[in-house]
């Protein structure tokens, strides 16, 4: 995925900017935040699943999170590091992580139908689930994005390479999905704590939100 | 010798060896870490035999770049390593590695933590407060907490969420409810008296559920029985005069009525006063009633009357026989002693005639009036008159007594009968009164019988005719009747009068 080139990026910014001028920044971002959390528990529900009907990985075959594709986007990694972080920067990487996702989820859900598990209809409807919020999340965030600095409209590009197909064998085809539902789950927390962190630092002068 | 010395040497190099069977360490087993509040973790591991030798143990993790050792093995307890926040990453793979290590050898193990994230596991929630509320309609436990103390809710890094249960205490099962991230709740389910068990527990990110918290006691109190009582005294207390007020009802009920029910005051007649008709006079509460109506005259009426009579007292008239058939008039002689006591009372000279009137029967006939002795209630009878006021018409020491008739029942008292002739009555007095008609006289009954003009019981009236009147040999007249009988006569047989 190829990302809009920027002026025309700022364009519709500035153009949402303007329709969306009622709605407070703090009223959106609580929006968001919600959205988010909601994916994060559609993601923990996933692994969850998946690990009921499936052995858990050897010591040493578990996959690295350092595989996922969305690894390469440094991000603060702990509560002071994320304090740190500005309120542009954490929009900025909760946008590109949205976005990185978009791609892979696809790939999921058309695997997650024909998928080797005696779950796979849960599993496919919570991923359908999971897209739905997804992009009405990004949407979200580009029009908040919008109000904040020119920080929050950089979106870090992250593709994805694994390729639709998944594997041959059954076994191959779960550790697949096993891993990518780990690297989701993973990312999905990011999320959450970053516009988490956005909203209750917008919301200073409403300390009972956080 | 010599074999008793090596066998001692044998002895004491195997007492040796069993001493210090001592060897290097296993490799610790089971890790496992935990982070309370998403910020530091704490690792455990168990170690494995030490071999006989005090063994040491030393952790090395290992996280993107570089080995670093655990920078406190004493904070979490034995065989712990603790990361403190500044050692603390997420998102990120620690692979850890533990080495025990003893005076024969070291022995290690390699475990991966990929994400310190899925071992987020927090305290309890405290401060856990259950209060009773009894207010109306129902009660309902308002349940309160806190989040841990160690976990920072304010900066937004970490959002955690309950899960809280409630249980009867006599009852196996527990009722689980999800709460979000609110940390109070009402809980309405529960009934009086009896006692309910409350705890809860959060979670971070969705992560490992807390253990659950102290169990709260609640009970909830039976009904106010003093609030029962208060409103059953309230309720006798009110019934008592309501009671009260029944019973005077119920035996008072006639003087109620006339309360509630006055009686109904009589008819008001307009135009016509009350006071009037009591005292006034008559003719002008019958103006008033019959609203002025002219009655015909007196003459027309009078008209109708072929005759009238002609009352006097002196005997003049007896006499003169032509005036009585010129005229044929019917005379009413009475004694002078009679005065027709006819004190009519009623204002109104309609009524008389129409007491008159009574008199004469069947005046179609002839034009005579026969005073018969049937009984005219005139002077008996006691008549109304409009006025409302008793018109009796006072019997005098002598007055006409025409209901009395000579009753015959004793015939005893008939002196003669002839065969032409009714003797009536006899010298004897009538039982009645003392003004009884002693009168006696022979009538002679003739053959036409078209003369009778009536037959009673007793007597038999004749008309007035040519019949020659057979004069009565005695006429006995008691004290103050006359009874003269006139030539022209007729058979009269009424003792009191003679009629022409």
């Amino acid at each position: 995925i190829f990302f809009y080139p920027g002026t025309v990026k700022m364009h519709m910014a500035v153009y949402l900017v303007a329709m969306c001028r009622a709605v407070p920044v703090n009223d959106l971002l609580d929006r968001a935040s919600q959205r988010s959390d909601k994916m994060h528990s559609l993601s923990t529900l996933l692994t969850q699943e998946m690990d009921s009907h499936f052995p858990p990985y050897g010591r040493m075959q578990m996959p690295r999170p350092a595989d996922c594709h969305t690894s390469i986007l440094q991000t603060p990694n702990d509560k002071e590091q994320a304090l740190q972080v500005s309120e542009s920067d954490l929009m900025s990487l909760a946008r590109s992580l949205l976005r990185g996702w978009v791609d892979p989820l696809a790939v999921l859900s058309t695997n997650a139908i024909t998928l080797p598990h005696p779950a796979k209809s849960s599993i496919s409807s919570k991923i359908q689930e999971l897209q739905e919020h997804s992009k009405s999340l990004a949407d979200g965030l580009d029009i908040l994005s919008g109000k904040m600095g020119p920080a929050a409209q950089t979106i870090s590009f992250l593709p994805y390479t694994g390729g639709t197909d998944l594997g041959q064998d059954r076994v191959t085809i779960l550790n697949k999905f096993n891993f990518l539902l780990s690297c989701l789950r993973r990312d999905s927390h990011k999320i959450d704590s970053f516009l988490k962190v956005l909203r209750c630092r917008a919301a200073k002068l409403q300390p009972e939100l956080c | 010798m010599r074999t008793h010395l090596g066998l001692v040497m044998l002895c004491v190099m195997s007492a040796a060896g069993v001493c210090s069977s001592t060897s290097a360490p296993e490799s610790p087993r089971q890790f496992d870490c935990r982070s309370r509040e998403k910020e530091t973790f704490s690792c455990w591991w168990e170690p494995g035999s030490d071999g006989g030798l005090p063994t040491e143990y030393r952790l090395f993790y290992e996280i993107e770049k570089g080995v670093r050792e655990c920078p406190d093995y004493v904070s979490a307890g034995e065989n712990s390593c603790f990361f403190d926040k500044r050692h603390t990453s997420f998102w990120a793979e620690y692979i850890m590695m533990v080495v025990a290590t003893n005076a024969l050898g070291n022995a290690s193990a390699q475990f991966q933590i990929p994400d310190v994230m899925n071992y987020v596991k927090p305290d309890p929630p405290v401060n856990v407060t259950v209060v009773v509320n009894s207010s109306a309609p129902s009660p309902f436990l308002e349940i309160r907490w806190k989040s841990p103390p160690n976990v920072d809710v304010r900066t937004g890094w970490v959002t955690p969420k309950y899960e809280l249960r409630v249980k009867q205490n006599d009852s196996k099962e527990w009722k689980v409810i999800d709460i979000g991230a609110q940390t109070f709740f009402n809980f309405h389910n529960v009934e009086h008296g009896l006692l309910y068990m409350v705890q809860v527990r959060c979670n971070l990110d969705y992560g490992k559920w807390s253990e659950w918290s102290n169990t709260i006691f609640a009970k909830i109190p039976k009904h106010h029985q003093l609030e029962k009582y208060f409103w059953i005294f309230v309720f006798v207390f009110s019934l008592i005069p309501l009671l009260t007020a029944m019973y005077i009802l119920v035996l008072k009920r006639k003087v109620v009525k006339q309360c509630l029910l006055p009686p109904v005051p009589g008819p008001k007649i307009k135009g016509v006063d009350v006071h009037l008709l009591k005292s006034g006079q008559s003719e002008d509460v019958v103006n008033a009633l019959t609203g002025n109506q002219n009655f015909p005259p007196m003459a027309a009426w009078t008209e109708q009357v072929e005759d009238f009579l002609l009352v006097s007292d002196s005997d003049e008239w007896l006499l003169t026989d032509t005036f009585a058939s010129e005229e044929k008039k019917d005379i009413f002689i009475i004694p002078a002693s009679l005065h027709l006591g006819l004190e009519i009372q009623c204002g109104d000279s309609t009524v008389d005639l129409n007491t008159w009137e009574k008199t004469d029967d069947s005046k179609e006939e002839t034009k005579s009036n026969f005073l018969n002795t049937e009984p005219i209630n005139l002077p008996i009878e006691k008549q109304e008159c409009l006025s409302g006021e008793e018109v009796s018409i006072q019997p005098n020491t002598s007055y006409v007594d025409i209901q009395q008739r000579p009753t015959l029942t004793d015939y005893s008292r008939v002196k003669e009968v002839n065969g032409d002739t009714i003797l009536i009555l006899n010298e004897e007095e009538i039982p009645h009164g003392s003004d009884a008609v002693k009168v006696k006289r022979e009538v002679s009954v003739p053959d036409d019988y078209s003369r009778v003009k009536e037959v009673n019981s007793d007597v038999v009236f004749l008309e007035k005719g040519d019949s020659k009147p057979i004069m009565p040999h005695d006429s006995e007249l008691s004290k103050g009747f006359c009874s003269k009988m006139i030539a022209n006569g007729y058979v009269d047989s009424v003792p009191s009068f003679s009629v022409k």
